[in-house]
């Protein structure tokens, strides 16, 4: 395995079903039952199968949902865990951060844990040393850093398990959700030295939920699924595969109780046919209420989860039996793709007629959008027209 | 669990062992030496700063117990100790023994007091074990003082047959290495026997020749006997090279020593073995 590299065959963990506690009664209590034949030994898989390639230097990003087995994958490739089944491999220096309370040990001090954990990949003392001042600034620790680690926030004790990762030169960066727990700003400094570590040729594995993130971070993503690999392919496309799969969940179990039902959800072009960038495009909504009141009604559309990318509003009222809503854009600004309608009916004080949820889905045909510049995440897909004039006097 | 999803299972040739390599084990406990050290220095300090008694904590234990020993046992068994003082023949017995049971009481709870660690960062798990024993180690260098003034009081000058505790020495840290790699691994997975851990080391104190001699044990039983416990041996050993003048007696040492190092490549594989599953359930 070449330095950097990683590669996971027929990668299989399983956990029990049931968090047990490990004392020895609990323990006899089990054989009892296993002898008397009814040995319900529960486990839960929690990654099932995995096969993977990655080529030094390449940056991947992990995406699932909760439970999907990214956590264990990292922790299995920083053999903090190991497998049930199979082989995983990380090439190298394996930095890591896995969980918010970083650091090797909370009794020690910020000072120690540094050194430590240079030493446990293997870095002399000497090399450590010349990094260390780097690695206090960078996690904005110079008043903290012998301390111990147990007294530190989460966030320091986040700042602190980055910067330790990042600096010590690793072949291979493992960064688990827990950059979460950093304000905006070290957020973004920790995007900007995953960067840089990109750069000098370290392979990242990026577990994130924060898509724009993952996208202006990671060329590749994978996405697990109960344990599994659902796809593996360019990280545009993996995240709207799962964009894709989180909206269909959520209009599947979007059972709406509101004061008023929408009894039909339609969005096509004006003449019925499927949506174009920069042409006419309908939602037509059939409202029913029990007896006439007074509404606002919203519409938006959204490409992945809950966030619109833009959202439209009318008052409207609303008579005792069906209204029909039709909302018409004359100029459709969508790139192609899929995306989806969301819908929410409110009264005058704000209360909720009809919940905010998405209605139906569509798809878009026309141009892609212009790509960005590398390592730059676009926040929503608009399409723009645009006429260019270069000249050269 | 449905019926199909019970069925996929990985095939059983690709069940994961992964292979007991003692020199790549040896070379990452070198890779980890920094914490090892740094642990046990923490620990120390923790120890040493924290207590109002700060050393003193480290002879206390085997001073009391001498007293204990000196006015309570010999009320009730006659112990022949020769020309050599009690207090200074029990006191040499409590070093070893002070060494071995805070070594599997401190190491054997290592690895459970450490759970979250587990967890998250990668390290060789033998490292907090060890680091115990190092603790101890240092413990007994402590405790070497009242020794010396126990000597000086009872005016008894060790003999210069002294030269031969190094080879006990490795023998008396080669167990204790060894149990204390044992109990730590077994503790993470039966978490309620570290309540019992206290007791037995009591009832080893009792079954170990350090309120008496070796001398207790039938003759015949004593090979036998040091095989099984080889904290006997050394114990034995310490007293004649230190006290009585004599060399080791090799009859006993060597087996005990031949079984000590075979306890500790045992308790070594099965720690390592046990080892990866030390994450899962902590």
């Amino acid at each position: 395995m070449p330095e950097g590299g990683v590669r996971t065959e027929h990668l299989w963990k399983r956990f029990r079903a049931d968090r047990r506690r490990m004392l020895l009664r609990d323990e006899l209590q089990r054989v009892g039952a296993r002898l008397r034949g009814r040995g319900g030994r529960g486990w839960r898989w929690a990654l099932r199968d995995v096969n993977l390639t990655a080529q030094p230097g390449e940056a991947i990003g992990l995406i699932g949902s909760n439970g999907s087995g990214k956590t264990t994958l990292l922790k299995i490739l920083s053999r903090v865990m190991y497998p049930y089944a199979g082989t995983a491999v990380a090439g190298g220096r394996v930095g890591a951060l896995l969980e918010v309370r970083a650091g090797i040990h909370p009794d020690l001090t910020g000072r120690e844990n540094v050194f430590v954990t240079g030493s446990l990949l293997g870095l002399r003392r000497k090399e450590v040393a010349q990094r260390f001042d780097e690695i206090v600034s960078f996690a904005e620790l110079e008043d903290a850093i012998d301390r111990q680690v147990k007294f530190f926030s989460s966030g320091m004790q986040m700042r602190l398990g980055f910067a330790v990762a990042a600096f010590l030169e690793p072949d291979v960066l493992l960064v688990d959700e827990a950059l979460a727990v950093g304000d905006a700003t070290f957020q973004q400094k920790c995007l900007d030295r995953m960067r840089v570590v990109l750069r000098q040729g370290t392979t990242l594995v990026f577990v994130s939920h924060d898509f724009a993130a993952v996208e202006a971070t990671c060329e590749r993503g994978i996405w697990l699924r109960q344990g599994e690999v659902e796809a593996d392919g360019p990280i545009r496309e993996i995240l709207g595969g799962y964009r894709q799969s989180i909206e269909e969940a959520a209009e599947a179990d979007h059972r709406v109780e509101g004061l008023v039902h929408l009894m039909k959800a339609e969005a096509s072009g004006a003449n019925g046919g499927a949506p174009r960038t920069q042409e006419s495009f309908e939602i037509r909504t059939v409202v029913e209420s029990s007896e006439p009141r007074a509404g606002r009604i919203f519409l938006g559309i959204s490409e992945g989860p809950a966030m619109p990318i833009f959202v439209l509003r009318r008052d409207v009222q609303l008579n005792g039996v069906e209204t029909a809503v039709r909302c018409s854009i004359p100029r459709l600004p969508l790139p192609r793709g899929r995306y989806y309608v969301w819908a929410g009916i409110y009264d005058a004080p704000g209360r909720e007629l009809l919940p905010w949820h998405p209605i139906t889905h569509f798809d878009v045909v026309g141009p892609d959008l212009d790509a960005a510049p590398p390592a730059t995440a676009r926040l929503a897909p608009v399409h723009v027209e645009a006429t260019w004039d270069v000249s050269n006097p | 669990m449905s019926a199909a999803e019970a069925e996929t299972v990985p095939p059983s040739h690709l069940r994961f062992r992964r292979p007991f390599r003692p020199t790549d084990a040896v070379r990452q406990l070198f890779h980890a030496r920094e914490l090892i050290r740094t642990l046990a220095e923490r620990e120390l300090r923790v120890r040493y700063k924290q207590a109002v008694l700060g050393l003193a904590w480290a002879f206390i234990t085997p001073l009391a117990l001498t007293l204990v020993f000196s006015v309570f046992i010999r009320r009730v068994a006659t112990i022949d100790t020769g020309e050599v003082p009690y207090p200074v023949f029990a006191y040499l017995g409590l070093l070893p023994w002070t060494f071995f049971s805070t070594s599997v009481s401190v190491g054997g709870q290592s690895l459970v007091q450490n759970i979250p660690l587990l967890n998250r960062v990668y390290c060789p798990r033998e490292v907090f074990p060890l680091a115990s024993v190092m603790v101890a180690g240092f413990d007994m260098l402590v405790a070497l003082v009242p020794f010396g003034a126990l000597l000086i009081i009872y005016g008894f000058l060790p003999k210069v047959t002294s030269y031969w505790v190094p080879v006990l020495l490795v023998v008396q840290v080669v167990f204790s290495l060894a149990v204390a790699l044992i109990v730590s691994a077994i503790v993470v997975y039966l978490r309620d026997l570290r309540h019992a851990l206290p007791i037995i080391l009591q009832l080893g104190l009792f079954a170990t020749p350090v309120a008496y001699g070796l001398d207790a044990v039938p003759v015949s039983l004593q090979p036998l006997y040091v095989t099984l416990n080889p904290l006997g041996a050394v114990i034995d050993g310490y007293r004649r090279v230190v006290l009585y003048g004599l060399a080791p007696d090799w009859g006993l040492v060597l087996p005990a020593a031949v079984s000590a190092l075979l306890m500790l490549s045992v308790g070594y594989y099965l720690f390592k073995r046990m080892e990866t599953g030390f994450a899962d359930v902590a």
